[in-house]
């Protein structure tokens, strides 16, 4: 009983510090020290402080920083340009046409960077205007842009995978290349789902392209060309096993900063505000982090995480089954905290949970990020609707409404995901170990 | 009294806020070092020197990118908050809203800034060797988070203070750095 009352405490600090606005990283640290004081008698303190430093000054977590500086650094290119340019030539003869370059830029942008908001940015500031010039259907621009920017999250280097990845102590380099082929499955969904539309409503698709030759659309597409080969050299580093996550993170930067140089857009301003915005996106991170490893070891003391898996090992559910429950669980917390907050502050409990069904944690690395990326276009907080908010000035609804059917591919994703587990665990396995881990 | 208290805040103000931005080039200067130490690591592979304990500095740096950042991160309001309550709420409440988040926000990095302290300490009293090849004394790396927290407390009841003597709560400009990281 005593028991119960306490742990009705814990869970109830933990809500009330969060929903009131406590910064995310600070109420994880708050509540683990109240579960600390209320189940045992170690110092707590002293437990915080030996468990922040380990978890702070990980070797692994320096992937982080480095991928997202490389994000910022093209995010303050040329690239928006370049992407639109280079790819519509490409997509044109595609029935639905420019549309797919929405879909496809966003797929390209997401290998540069790892958050879907700043990919739902870069490629919507110059595909929005030149597809409303051609007069594509809003709905059309917008629903695809909303949906396709959601593989920023999936599509490596993720953001949320890193802190997933170092969250449950796994590899970031499978991770990373688990992600890539649910990626293209999932933005080829998206692209047929464009492609069935131009069939149904012939009447709503624009009248084609100027014909353009092979080697005009080579040239239309010169200056993306670097970019791809930047990109492909970072996943490639790291599924050949040449580099770490955290090696091949560092040469996306350099890399990055020479593709910056050689366009003519670094310069001390955009250098420094790259590395600075860098600065402050991690920093707001590693604060999760820290309260995220010390908020793990409180909970293992609170009990609650065994009590759980127990609990539902003896519901004897399917893994199918408890798949969807937790589909439904992420979706609901979706609605209040963001992707990368959930994933930490649930992860101390869902973890024995998953281990104990004989789930595979890589796989569910993958089920989790398309699963918050749901979020992402779902109100009230999706955070890819208020970028598009902010955008093209249209109602949050009407532009989750216009999401609304990629929203319902990713259910299928999902589902896909655990109908066919390969999807994820196949090219992983091919993976060579890089040298010194 | 009051007033005295305003013309002390505002001889404090420039001194704090330089503080903070120090921080953040701190922890820039640290980000530069993570992207050295790496790329010296690969050479040294590549180029069969040996570069002892660069997985450790690199992990010191990391520490220090997060740590001198927090309160420079805060004062841009990059740190992730459930705002769907507190953007419901105008005026007075608004105010009190934001009191307790600072409040327990400055109480709680103050606690930690405390035992980050006395971590210090003990490891220097106790002469605490890094476990890796680096063989660092303890003490120094984590010297930093106990600098980085305490600044990070500072920044927090900054801000509580000057909630109370009636400073606008500052506008939510959350949005602008969060796109980064969804």
């Amino acid at each position: 009983m005593e028991q119960i009352l306490l742990t009705g405490i814990f869970m109830f600090a933990l809500f009330f510090l969060l929903g009131s606005g406590v910064w995310v990283g600070l109420s994880l640290l708050g509540v683990a020290l109240i579960g600390m004081e209320l189940f045992t008698n170690r110092p707590a303190g002293d437990a915080m402080i030996t468990t922040i430093w380990t978890s702070s000054s990980s070797w692994t977590l320096t992937a982080l920083p480095l991928f997202i500086w490389m994000g910022e650094i093209l995010f303050r290119t040329r690239l928006s340009e370049d992407m639109f340019r280079g790819l519509a030539p490409w997509m044109a003869n595609l029935p639905g046409r420019l549309l797919h370059s929405n879909i496809v830029g966003c797929a390209v942008f997401a290998a540069v960077s790892g958050s879907s908001a700043a990919t739902v940015t870069t490629v919507g500031k110059m595909s929005i205007p030149e597809l409303r010039r051609r007069g594509y259907p809003e709905r059309m621009i917008i629903g695809t842009l909303a949906g396709a920017g959601t593989l920023g999250l999936l599509i490596p280097p993720s953001l949320t995978l890193i802190v997933y990845g170092v969250t449950i102590n796994e590899s970031i380099t499978k991770l990373f290349i688990a992600g890539v082929v649910p990626g293209i499955v999932l933005a080829m969904l998206f692209m047929g789902y464009v492609a069935g539309w131009s069939f149904v409503r012939k009447s709503e698709v624009p009248p084609p392209e100027p014909k353009m030759s092979f080697g005009e659309k080579i040239r239309e597409s010169r200056f993306l060309i670097p970019v791809m080969l930047l990109v492909v050299s970072v996943i490639g580093s790291m599924f050949l096993g040449w580099a770490t996550a955290t090696e091949a993170a560092s040469f996306g930067v350099v890399g990055s900063l020479v593709l910056a140089a050689a366009q003519g857009s670094l310069n001390r301003e955009t250098f420094l505000t790259s590395l600075m915005g860098a600065v402050r996106t991690s920093a707001m991170i590693a604060l999760i982090l820290a309260g995220a490893s010390f908020l793990s070891l409180s909970m293992g003391f609170t009990g609650l995480p065994r009590a759980l898996a127990e609990f539902i090992a003896t519901l004897q559910l399917s893994p199918v089954a408890l798949i969807v429950a937790l589909t439904l669980f992420y979706i609901v917390i979706g609605c209040f905290l963001d992707g990368i907050s959930s994933v930490v502050l649930t992860m101390a409990v869902v973890e024995p949970m998953i281990r104990q069904a004989g789930i595979d944690v890589i796989w569910f690395g993958i089920f989790i990020v398309v699963v918050v990326e749901m979020a992402q276009i779902t109100p009230p907080i999706g955070f890819n609707l208020f970028v598009l908010q902010g955008m093209t000035e249209h109602q949050i609804n009407y532009i989750a409404l216009a999401a609304l059917p990629l929203f319902l591919l990713m259910v299928v994703m999902v589902g896909l995901l655990v109908a066919f587990p390969e999807l994820a665990l196949w090219l992983p396995e091919q993976v060579r170990d890089a040298p010194g881990g | 009294m009051r007033d005295r208290l305003v013309t002390a805040g505002r001889l404090i103000r420039p001194v704090l806020d330089a503080l903070y931005n120090a921080s953040g080039v701190l922890a820039a200067i640290a980000l530069l070092a993570i992207l050295v130490i790496i790329v010296a690591q690969m050479v040294a592979r590549w180029t069969a020197v040996s570069f002892p304990g660069g997985t450790d500095y690199a992990g010191y740096a990391m520490a220090s990118a997060s740590f001198f950042a927090f309160s420079y991160a805060l004062n841009h309001g990059s740190h992730i908050r459930v705002s769907l309550f507190l953007q419901r709420l105008g005026g007075g409440k608004r105010r009190a809203a934001e009191l307790w988040c600072y409040g327990v926000g400055g109480f709680l990095a103050s606690y930690f800034a405390w035992f980050a302290i006395k971590a210090v300490r003990v490891s220097y009293k106790l002469n605490d060797i890094s476990q890796g090849q680096d063989a660092t004394p303890l003490w120094i790396p984590q010297m930093v988070m106990a600098i980085g927290t305490l600044i990070f407390a500072v920044a927090l009841v900054d801000r509580f203070v000057c909630i109370v003597f009636g400073a606008p709560i500052t506008p939510e400009h959350e949005g602008s750095d969060r796109a980064h990281a969804e």
